[in-house]
């Protein structure tokens, strides 16, 4: 599944379904909202551009590491510290290749799909910085 | 021709978005986003540079694709295009 969704993820279907016949392996990478001494998270997105881009990432990772699944769920709205921002959850027959996909995911994520945070705190709104100005390519 | 034009995150919180406007044939990408940034001053600063060029790290696109910023002033807009202008992503 590739989802931009408000609400909250099911991880544990998640796991459940990423085990396809030939899994030797499932790496769960799950972004939450870190307590930076501030109260929210807001999320926003593209998302006639965020989800095709989601898509084509998962393309790529899938042929590149041999992922049995795959899934990409990214949160948007307003959440709460601990809250669950960006899940992964990736099968392969192999750790090396479900972890390596893992990452790819990740890192491709964060250097091209238009999708920002603004941390809100009692000291005002900050908008987040982007990694990668202008959509440089991430290093892995 | 009709040209929708949408900013995000904090160009959206200075300017708007989903703006809706009419442009003559000829018009440019440069020219059209620099009319409506006109509106703030924040807003244009933020987008803009001193020579009223894009700034570096500003990203736009036209119907989903990226076009560079470089060459906006003579990238033309066609009627229905829908073009966004946004900072450097931040998600995951």
């Amino acid at each position: 599944m590739i989802a931009i969704q408000t609400g909250d993820v099911d991880i544990g279907a998640l796991i459940t379904g990423a085990k396809k016949k030939g899994t030797g392996a499932i790496v769960v990478f799950d972004g939450v909202v870190r307590d930076d001494d501030i109260r929210e998270m807001e999320l926003e997105a593209y998302e006639e551009v965020a989800v095709p881009e989601l898509e084509k990432i998962a393309a790529e990772a899938q042929a590149a590491y041999h992922l049995l699944s795959l899934d990409i769920i990214h949160r948007i709205g307003r959440l709460a510290i601990g809250e669950n921002i960006l899940v992964i959850v990736v099968s392969a027959g192999h750790r090396k290749e479900a972890y390596e996909g893992s990452r790819f995911i990740i890192e491709a994520i964060k250097a091209g799909v238009p999708i920002w945070k603004k941390e809100l705190s009692r000291n005002g709104d900050r908008w987040v910085l982007g990694e990668h100005p202008h959509g440089q390519k991430p290093k892995v | 021709m009709t040209i929708k034009v949408r900013f995000f995150a904090r160009f959206r919180e200075l300017l708007g978005t989903d703006i809706v406007v009419t442009a003559q044939e000829g018009t440019h990408l440069l020219g059209l986003v620099k009319k409506i940034a006109e509106k703030s001053r924040e807003g244009y600063d933020a987008i803009f540079d001193a020579k009223g060029e894009f700034r570096e790290f500003v990203i736009v696109m036209q119907n989903g694709r990226r076009v560079e910023t470089a060459t906006a002033g003579s990238t033309p807009v066609t009627d229905g295009d829908e073009i966004a202008v946004f900072p450097p992503v931040a998600g995951g």
